[in-house]
């Protein structure tokens, strides 16, 4: 990248807000509140009395406190938890009706929301707000069978995949913030693939929060069935704010036999400003599970924004011969936090898991890596290889690594790597002999040592996503 | 479940003590008894729950302790040294006849820190709280030992549901350099439970080197706490050996506080029928150019269940920091279990920092290779396993000492092919 366009991208660039009249639920977490995202939704008796079991569960729960970044309380009652632009009341039936606006919005964020864009063959569901506010290439998934849409809608028309399938791997009784979840999330996106379909596409959603003192609070569901693939990406953003925004998104993959989900998340929520000051507390709970034989979750993750990212993307391998997979990059700069990594939970036989998990942090940030290996007694013959590297640019920021690693039978094996370091003098010093500076040669290297995750992205997100990870270093070193 | 709470009088029991003393071993106790003995929701004890495991072989716990002051001991004929004798946790013997003895001194402990410190580890507290016992070891500057320090730790056999408390100190001065042999030694067949608290500390440029052995497998539950500070480039070695316990906890904290200081922790055990042993480690690298390594293995058999919880810790400061960690298992029965959490936690930058960790079987090609040159398949896993403890003794420098130690592994490892 020039000079020049390095410097035009050193503001977080997603930052701006769009004017579009809301409508809100009332503020703070109630009964009332639930009822009103319910009603709003138009969803039925069974879905409202879900979420009430919920809310009466989180009434008992305490927040988890075992992370390593610390936050100020949140005050539960000082949020709104419904937030949607006005026009979308009635949901509109084509692009066309959709306010301009809100076009102009994801415009400016690149996404491709135009039909037009047929050629970069990409469909995808934006959430704005709390709603999702369109979904393309409807028709094209259709024919196939496939179904793609707000979750919203699924409740409504397809109430038998969601009842068997929602809360079965992440349970309305899991820990504070998913249960939060359960009890008032508003949308995101539902994808259903029948049995030996190849999905002839990426399948993609934007999130965006727009409005302030608003909690994101989506769900994602999807389930391959037999013999299917498909693939998934999610991308956010969020503008620039002094207050700290809370997103607590539960997403949920069900694999049944021989089909395989690959989701990649390019996570690019407002960071905070450089003293630490507002950004967004992404506090998300993502967990797969392979229920059938020979099925495959594989997650990819490029976290390089929020104040603070809590997330742990999990296997649950159920069925003999499963495999789990999870590529991570996680950038912390300035201010930011992040305590990420993931689960891998053995049950059934001859299962795989591979980790790779790659740790960068530079100005006063703090990077984790938590992680756990179960490899139950039942789960013969199984394997897992983990290898987590981490890079620290500078003395005022820190790395961890706190893996958990527990092996139950004798013809199972673990393997486990870990390394810390900064970046190689030589390597700077070769980089700035061929003519790179000090930036370049940084991104250049950093770029290297991701390497194995990035390659795992689909071809656009890989682009972006290297971008991203050169911008978010910006004036880290020198 | 059953109550281990400990009646406050406990103290007076003991023994007579100052004021200052007294509101000390209260203010522990009374922590402890709120607390109790610690559960696998605390996070230093996820993979042992100690709660569970005394309530179901403990039905009461005395603290008077057995007052059998002496015992036969089979004293180590395999090479010259020096002994202390601590029998119960009690200092008895010493003799020092290769050393010059007024450069060392050796008394019982006394404890004379007060000072109210916040312990995580509710063990520690009811050792501060009732510790009666333990030795203090003192060598002078610029003195290096002649011959290795023998210390025989022996528990008698009338022991049975009683909890030892004791405190031991090892402080080495400037430029002086001791060899030690810790031998524990067990006649007990019934359940007791040893709590020890230690501290050793190393001035500058003084060399430590440890080995601490089990000489027989017993039904001992023991949990010790060590606590060791280094000064400027001094050099401290631990090996351990542990044969299995019914419990056995190492809780052992390396404060690299001098520059140019190194620290190296090495462990190799077999574990078998229900033993159950954790080695947790916290190397806290406080100063630049500090160098620590350490390397556990385990073999686990039956339904033993081993135990890593290893950490490093590099404080901003301690630039140029070479850590390195490293914990293999091996399990040979279906029933065994091998839990391990290899944390880093680093916070300076200039620093080569690394952890490995693995578990699995044993290589089904190298014990068909085995067997094909005729060994039985027990003769080869045994060899197999040999292999893998050994290669811990092998980086013992003294001879003398490898055959020690590799004759205490072939006597473990002949129990396995009874089995």
């Amino acid at each position: 990248m020039k000079n020049q366009d390095l410097q035009n991208n050193q503001e977080y660039k997603y930052g701006f807000t769009t004017d579009i009249e809301n409508i809100k639920a009332p503020k703070g977490l109630s009964e009332e509140t639930i009822h009103f995202i319910s009603k709003i939704k138009k969803e039925p008796k069974w879905m409202l009395d879900w979420r009430l079991k919920a809310f009466n569960r989180l009434k008992k729960l305490k927040e988890p406190n075992w992370q390593k970044p610390k936050f100020p309380k949140i005050n539960y009652q000082d949020l709104y938890y419904y937030s949607a632009p006005k026009s979308m009341k009635d949901k509109p039936k084509s692009l066309d009706e959709i306010d301009p606006k809100l076009i102009e919005t994801y415009k400016k964020l690149g996404i491709p929301l135009n039909e037009q864009k047929k050629l970069s063959g990409v469909a995808v569901d934006a959430v704005f707000d709390s709603v999702s506010v369109a979904t393309t290439f409807k028709d094209e998934l259709t024919k196939k069978g496939i179904i793609f849409c707000p979750i919203s809608e699924a409740i409504q028309k397809h109430p038998e995949l969601v009842k068997k399938y929602l809360g079965s791997v992440i349970p309305i009784t899991d820990h504070y913030f998913a249960t939060l979840n359960s009890a008032v999330f508003t949308d995101g996106s539902f994808v259903y693939i029948p049995p030996n379909i190849k999905c002839p596409m990426e399948l993609s959603t934007y999130f965006r929060i727009n409005a302030s003192e608003t909690g994101q609070f989506e769900r994602t569901l999807i389930i391959a069935d037999k013999g299917s693939y498909v693939s998934y990406l999610e991308g956010c953003t969020a503008p620039m704010r002094d207050e700290n925004q809370l997103h607590a998104a539960n997403v949920e993959l069900v694999a049944l036999d021989d089909a395989e989900i690959k989701y990649s998340t390019v996570q690019n929520w407002y960071p905070g400003d450089k003293n630490g000051v507002g950004g967004i507390y992404n506090f998300v709970t993502k967990r797969g599970a392979c229920r059938g034989k020979n099925s495959k979750i594989s997650w990819t993750q490029v976290e390089t924004g929020s104040a603070i990212t809590w997330k742990y993307p999990s296997c649950i391998l159920q069925g003999d011969n499963s495999v789990g997979e999870f590529y991570s990059i996680a950038i912390t700069n300035n201010h930011q936090k992040a305590d990420t990594g993931t689960k891998m939970i053995h049950l059934g036989k001859n299962t795989k898991s591979k980790i790779i998990s790659k740790g960068i942090s530079a100005g006063k940030a703090d990077n984790t890596y938590r992680g756990l290996v179960d490899i139950g007694r039942k789960a013969l013959n199984s394997r897992n290889y983990t290898q987590c590297d981490s890079l620290l640019m500078g003395n005022k920021c820190g790395a961890h690594t706190i893996p958990y690693i527990r092996n139950k039978n004798s013809s199972s094996t673990i393997e486990h790597e870990a390394t810390t370091s900064k970046i190689n003098e030589d390597q700077l010093f070769y980089c700035n002999q061929r003519g790179l500076n000090q930036e370049e040669a940084v991104s250049l290297i950093v770029n290297g040592f991701c390497k194995d995750v990035l390659q795992q992205l689909p071809m656009e997100f890989a682009v972006e996503a290297q971008k991203l990870v050169g911008i978010s270093l910006e004036g880290s070193v020198g | 479940m059953l109550n281990f709470k400990i009646n406050l009088n406990e103290i007076d029991k003991i023994g007579k003590f100052s004021k200052e003393e007294k509101d000390f071993r209260l203010k522990n106790l009374n922590y402890f008894n709120n607390v109790g003995f610690p559960n696998k929701k605390q996070e230093d004890w996820k993979f042992s729950d100690l709660r569970e495991i005394v309530s179901k072989n403990f039905s009461k716990l005395n603290i008077k302790s057995s007052e059998q002051e002496k015992s036969k001991i089979n004293f180590i004929k395999d090479f010259e040294h020096n002994y202390i004798v601590v029998i119960n946790g009690r200092l008895t013997v010493s003799d020092f006849r290769f050393e010059e003895n007024d450069k060392i001194k050796l008394k019982s402990f006394t404890n004379n820190d007060f000072a109210d410190r916040k312990e995580n580890n509710p063990l520690i507290n009811l050792n501060h709280a009732l510790s009666d016992k333990g030795f203090f070891l003192e060598i002078e500057e610029n003195y290096k030992f002649k011959k290795i320090l023998v210390i025989y730790n022996l528990f008698t056999n009338d022991l049975n549901e009683i909890i030892l408390n004791s405190k031991n100190k090892i402080k080495i001065g400037k430029n002086s350099e001791l060899h030690t042999l810790n031998l524990i030694i067990n006649q007990s067949e019934k359940n007791f439970f040893n709590n020890v608290y230690e501290n050793v500390v190393l001035e500058k440029a003084a060399i430590l080197k440890n080995i601490c052995v089990q000489n027989n497998k017993s039904s001992g539950y023991f949990h010790k706490y060590s606590k060791h500070e280094l000064s400027n480039a001094s050099n401290l070695t631990t090996f351990i050996f542990p044969s299995g316990l019914k419990f056995n906890k190492l809780d052992l904290e390396f404060n690299l506080n001098g520059e140019n200081c190194e620290c190296n922790l090495q462990s190799a055990s077999f574990l078998n029928k229900i033993d159950h042993q954790e080695i947790k480690t916290r190397v806290n690298h406080n100063s630049p150019n500090c160098k620590s390594y350490q390397k556990v293995k385990n073999v686990l058999d039956s339904e033993s269940k081993g135990i890593y919880q290893g950490k490093i810790f590099v404080k901003d400061v301690a630039q140029k920091t070479d850590a390195y960690q490293l914990s293999k298992a091996i399990l040979l029965s279906e029933r065994s279990e091998f839990d391990s959490k290899p944390e880093l936690e680093i916070y300076a930058d200039d620093v080569k920092c690394s952890h490995g960790s693995s578990s699995g079987s044993l290589d089904k090609d190298s014990i068909y290779y085995l067997m094909t040159r005729g060994l039985s398949e027990n003769e080869s896993v045994e060899l197999l396993v040999n292999g893998f403890l050994s290669e811990v003794i092998e980086s013992i420098k003294s001879d003398s000492m490898k055959n020690f130690l590799k004759k205490k592994l072939a006597d473990q490892l002949n129990g396995y092919k009874k089995n």
